[in-house]
C-alpha cells in the first residue's frame, strides 16, 4: 500500500487545546481592557487617545529594535507589547506629557521586558516596572497632576490638556503637531490624595447618591456611585471600577487569569481596612486597587504558578497596599506593592512546596534531592 | 456535559475533544488476514523472548513461538497458521527496531477451537500460570505482564481489583464495544482476577459518556458477589492507574509506589476478557480488539485484529485514508506514538490507530514559557511541569527531580493546555533517563 507522502512524527500528546495560545490570551486581555479605555476617553477626553497611541507605538518600536539588537526572533505578533503599552498608559495621569509616555513605554518594553530576556523571562510586570521607575525619577514632577473628570465639558472634547505642554520645547512641538492648541485645565486631587491630606472624608452617613444627580458633577465630594462608576480624578485606566469588573469577568470566564489573586488582594485589603476602622468600600473604590488586582498582579509571568503560591502572593500584595496607603507618605501603593511582590514570586515558586499526589506529611518547603555527581570529564577523554 | 449528576473523579485533568462518536456505534468485526504477519518477539515490559521457531517451520494458530525463562516476561503466540518465512528486525511502533517472527499465512485460516473448561475450579496459582502461558499483558497500552501483577508482594495484600473501563483517551472506543458486546466475559474475567489475588471486592469503573456500557455490564454483574460498577466523570486522564484508584476508593498511591501499596490491582477491560478467554477457552492472546478511527479514515471501525498485522492492512480494511493523512498515531492521541509510515505491526498493547487529518494536526511552534501555570493547574499528580522543563534545559537534574520528573506518568495534560506549545512530556522523558543514569552509577 502506498505510504502517505508526508506524515508528522512528534511526541505525544497529539492533541492541543483549541484557542490556547499566548496570542489569544494577550488578545483577551486587550479585549478586557477596552471598557476601561472607552470610559477613560469619556471622562478625560481625547487626550487619552494621544497617550495610548504614543505608548503603543513606542512599545512596538522598542520591542522590534531591542529584539533586533539582541538577535532574537520578532515576537510583535503575540500582542504582549500592546498589552504592556495599554496597561502602562492606564497607570498614567491624563496630564502626562507625551514624551514622558514615550520614555515610559520604552522603559516598560525595551528595558523591563526585553533586557530581562523577553516575554516569560522578565522579573517585573513591565508596565509596573516603568511606572515605578518614573515615580522615582526626576520626571515624577510631570506625572503627579490629576485633572477634574469631564473637564472637557468646558474646554472641548478634542482639546489636549495644557499642563503637559509647558514642559520644554520638544513636548510643545510634539503636542502641537499632534493635537493643536492646548488649553489650561484646573487640576484636581484624587480621592486618595484628599483622604491622605485629611481635607475630605467620605460621607458615610448620607449613603450613596442616586445616579445622575451628582455623579457626573465633578465638583464637590465624590459619592460612592461616582467612585464606582468612575467620575473621579485619577490615572487613566483606574477610575471606572465597573468597566474594570466587566473586563475582569471576561478574563475569568476565558480562564486567562486566576481568581485567587484578585480575590486574595481585594479580600486582604478589605479585611485590613475593616479591622483598622478605615472605610473599606471607600478605600477599595479609590485608587488603582481593582486595576492592579485584576490586570497587573495576575500577569502570568510575574506571579507564582502554584495555587498555594498565588494565595501567598495575593495576601502579601493586599497587606502591602494597606501599609503603603496608610503608613507611607504616598497616597497610592498598588504599583509598588505589586513591584515588591514580583520579586517575592521567585522565592515563593522556588521554596513553597506543593505536595505531590499521594504524598503524606506536611511538606512546607521544597528541598533539592541529592543526586550522584555526573562522571568527571577528564576520565572520559582517557577512555 | 453530564448535567446535574456528579460522578467520582480526581483533581486536575483536562477535557480534550473526545470524537468517540466516530466509531462507538460500530460493532466489532474481524480484520482481514494480511499477506504477511510480523510478530514482535517482545511485546511487554520485561525480559526479551527467545524465538522457538526457525525459518521454514510450520506454525499452527495459537502456537507458542517465543518465550523466556525470566519471571517478568510473557510468551508470544502465532496469530495465524502458516509458514515461518524469516526472523528479522522490523521497525516497531516506537520507531525502534524489534525482532519479529515473519509468518506467511495459509490461504485458509482455521477457526480457533475453544476448549470448554470449568473456571470455577481453578486455584489462584493455576490462574496465574494460565495467564502467563497465554502471554497476557496489560492491554491498555503499557503492556506489563499480567501474571506479575497477579503476584503482589506477600506483605501487601490486595483487597480490591479495579477494571479500568474509563477509556479516557479521545477517539478510542474498543473497550466500550467490548463492554457492550461481551459484558459477561468481562465480569467473569474480573472474578478470575479477584480470585487470583484473593480480593473480596471488584470495581468496574466506567466514564459517564458510556452509559449504555454501564447498563450492559451492570446487567451481567447482577448477582455476582463483590462486583460493583461505578460511574466516573468524563475527564482525561481518568483511566490513569493512580487517578482511577483515588476516584473509586479514595486511596492515594504514594509517589513512586505501586497500586498494591494501597491494596489495589488495576487491569484493563481487554486484559480481563483475555484472561477469561485463556481460562475458559484455553485461548492465548494472539488477537485483540482495537479501534481504527479519526477524521482521516474513511470508515472508522472496531476491529478484532491479529497481533502482527501491519497498520496498513487495517487502514485498508477501513476504506483507507480520507484525504491527506496528517498524523497516524498508534494508541490514543494523548499518549500514543506517531508513525512515520504504516508498516509497523499491531502488538498486544495496541488499543487503536488514530488518523488525524492534516487540518486537525495542531503543531504550534514552541515558545518561551510564560509561566501561566496552566500546566500546574491540570497536572493530576500536582507536579510543576514548567519547572521540570526549565531544569532539563539547564541540565539541572536534581531540580528536575524536585519538581517531580520521576513522578510524571506522561499523560500529556500539560502539553495539551500549554499556550506556548512546550512538549513537556519530551523533557520529562529526558529527565527520567538522565536521573536514572545518574542513580545507576
Amino acid at each position: 500500500m502506498k505510504v502517505a507522502d508526508k506524515m508528522l512524527v512528534t511526541v505525544s500528546p497529539h492533541l492541543h487545546k483549541k484557542d490556547e495560545t499566548i496570542q489569544r490570551a494577550m488578545k483577551d486581555v486587550l479585549i478586557a481592557l477596552t471598557p476601561a479605555a472607552v470610559w477613560a476617553l469619556v471622562v478625560f477626553g481625547f487626550n487619552v487617545v494621544y497617550i495610548l497611541a504614543v505608548s503603543c507605538i513606542t512599545a512596538a518600536l522598542s520591542e522590534v529594535v531591542m529584539r533586533k539588537i539582541m538577535r532574537r526572533k520578532p515576537t510583535l505578533s503575540d500582542y504582549s507589547a500592546m498589552v504592556t503599552a495599554v496597561l502602562f498608559a492606564f497607570l498614567l495621569p491624563p496630564t502626562t506629557p507625551l514624551w514622558v509616555v514615550a520614555i515610559g513605554a520604552f522603559l516598560a518594553v525595551g528595558i523591563g521586558k526585553e533586557l530581562f530576556g523577553g516575554l516569560g523571562k522578565n522579573i517585573f510586570n513591565p508596565a509596573i516596572f516603568a511606572r515605578v521607575l518614573l515615580w522615582f525619577s526626576p520626571l515624577a514632577v510631570y506625572t503627579t497632576k490629576f485633572v477634574k473628570p469631564f473637564f472637557w465639558k468646558t474646554s472641548g472634547f478634542f482639546t489636549p490638556i495644557a499642563t503637559s505642554i509647558n514642559e520644554g520645547a520638544v513636548g510643545r512641538v510634539v503636542y502641537k503637531t499632534l493635537a493643536g492648541n492646548p488649553v489650561d485645565i484646573p487640576t484636581a486631587a484624587t480621592p486618595l490624595a484628599l483622604l491622605k491630606s485629611g481635607k475630605w472624608l467620605p460621607d458615610m452617613v448620607a449613603g450613596p447618591t442616586p445616579v445622575g444627580a451628582t455623579w457626573l458633577n465633578s465638583g464637590g465630594k465624590p459619592s460612592f456611585w461616582s467612585l464606582f462608576l468612575g467620575a473621579k480624578s485619577g490615572c487613566i485606566g483606574e477610575v471606572c471600577i465597573l468597566a474594570l469588573l466587566i473586563g475582569a469577568a471576561y478574563l475569568l470566564w476565558r480562564r486567562t487569569i486566576d481568581w485567587r489573586i484578585p480575590v486574595g488582594i481585594i479580600g486582604t485589603f478589605f479585611l485590613l481596612t475593616l479591622v483598622t476602622w478605615h472605610h473599606p468600600i471607600y478605600n477599595l473604590f479609590s485608587g488603582g486597587l481593582f486595576l492592579g488586582a485584576f490586570f497587573m498582579a495576575t500577569d502570568w509571568v510575574t506571579s507564582p504558578v502554584t495555587r498555594r503560591g498565588k494565595w501567598i502572593f495575593a495576601v502579601g500584595i493586599g497587606a502591602t497596599v494597606f501599609i503603603m496607603r496608610f503608613w507611607s507618605l504616598r497616597p497610592e501603593g498598588v504599583a509598588i506593592a505589586i513591584f515588591l511582590w514580583n520579586i517575592g514570586t521567585l522565592v515563593i515558586d522556588r521554596y513553597i512546596a506543593v505536595p505531590k499526589f499521594g504524598e503524606v506529611g506536611a511538606k512546607v518547603f521544597n528541598q533539592l534531592p541529592v543526586l550522584p555527581e555526573p562522571a568527571p570529564e577528564p576520565a572520559k577523554k582517557q577512555a | 456535559m453530564s448535567g446535574k449528576a456528579t460522578y467520582k473523579t480526581f483533581k486536575g485533568g483536562i477535557h480534550p475533544p473526545y470524537n468517540k462518536e466516530l466509531a462507538s456505534g460500530k460493532a466489532i468485526r474481524p480484520a482481514p488476514v494480511p499477506s504477511e504477519v510480523f510478530i514482535p518477539l517482545q511485546q511487554h515490559i520485561g525480559a526479551p523472548n527467545e524465538p522457538l521457531v526457525k525459518p521454514g517451520d510450520r506454525v499452527e494458530l495459537g502456537e507458542k513461538i517465543g518465550a523466556s525463562e525470566a519471571f517478568v516476561s510473557a510468551p508470544v503466540h502465532a496469530s495465524v497458521a502458516g509458514m515461518v518465512k524469516d526472523i528479522t528486525e522490523v521497525t516497531g511502533f516506537t520507531g525502534a527496531k524489534v525482532k519479529c517472527v515473519v509468518i506467511t499465512p495459509d490461504a485458509e485460516q482455521p477457526e480457533f477451537t475453544k476448549q470448554d473448561r470449568d473456571i470455577t475450579a481453578l486455584s489462584d496459582q493455576e490462574i496465574r500460570d494460565i495467564a502467563r502461558e497465554a502471554g497476557l499483558v496489560g492491554m491498555g497500552g503499557a503492556a506489563f505482564p499480567t501474571h506479575v501483577k497477579l503476584t503482589p508482594p506477600k506483605d501487601k495484600p490486595v483487597d480490591t481489583v479495579i477494571i479500568n473501563a474509563c477509556e479516557c483517551e479521545p477517539f478510542l472506543t474498543c473497550d466500550h464495544r467490548v463492554m457492550l458486546e461481551r459484558p459477561h466475559d468481562l465480569v467473569q474475567g474480573l472474578k478470575l482476577l479477584m480470585r487470583a489475588v484473593n480480593a473480596k471486592r471488584g470495581i468496574i469503573g466506567i466514564e459517564a459518556n458510556k452509559m449504555d456500557a454501564v447498563d450492559a455490564v451492570r446487567g451481567a454483574a447482577k448477582g455476582e458477589a463483590g462486583v460493583e460498577v461505578d460511574i466516573l466523570e468524563v475527564k482525561y486522564p481518568e483511566g490513569a492507574e493512580k487517578m482511577l484508584i483515588f476516584a473509586l476508593t479514595g486511596r492515594k498511591v504514594p509517589p513512586g509506589k505501586l497500586p498494591s501499596e494501597v491494596g489495589c490491582l488495576v487491569q484493563n477491560v481487554g486484559t480481563a476478557v483475555a484472561l477469561y478467554e485463556a481460562c475458559a477457552w484455553g485461548k492465548p492472546l494472539y488477537e485483540r480488539v482495537l479501534t481504527v478511527t479519526g477524521q482521516g479514515i474513511k470508515d472508522p471501525a472496531n476491529l478484532l485484529a491479529r497481533v502482527g498485522t501491519p497498520i496498513s492492512t487495517l487502514i485498508e480494511a477501513c476504506g483507507g485514508f480520507a484525504g491527506q493523512p496528517g498524523k497516524v498515531i498508534m494508541g490514543g492521541p494523548m499518549t500514543g506514538w506517531a508513525q512515520p509510515d504504516t508498516s509497523a505491526p499491531v502488538v498486544k498493547g495496541t488499543s487503536g490507530i488514530v488518523v488525524l487529518t492534516s487540518e486537525l494536526v495542531d503543531v504550534g511552534t514552541e515558545e518561551e514559557c510564560v509561566r501561566c501555570g496552566k500546566c500546574v493547574d491540570v497536572c493530576p499528580m500536582f507536579l510543576l511541569p514548567n519547572f521540570v522543563v526549565q531544569a532539563v534545559k539547564k541540565e539541572q537534574w536534581d531540580r528536575a527531580e524536585m519538581w517531580g520528573a520521576l513522578d510524571c506518568f506522561e499523560c500529556g495534560c500539560c502539553s495539551f493546555t500549554c499556550p506556548a506549545y512546550i512538549p513537556h512530556v519530551q523533557y520529562v522523558r529526558k529527565a527520567k533517563a538522565e536521573i536514572a543514569a545518574l542513580k545507576r552509577r
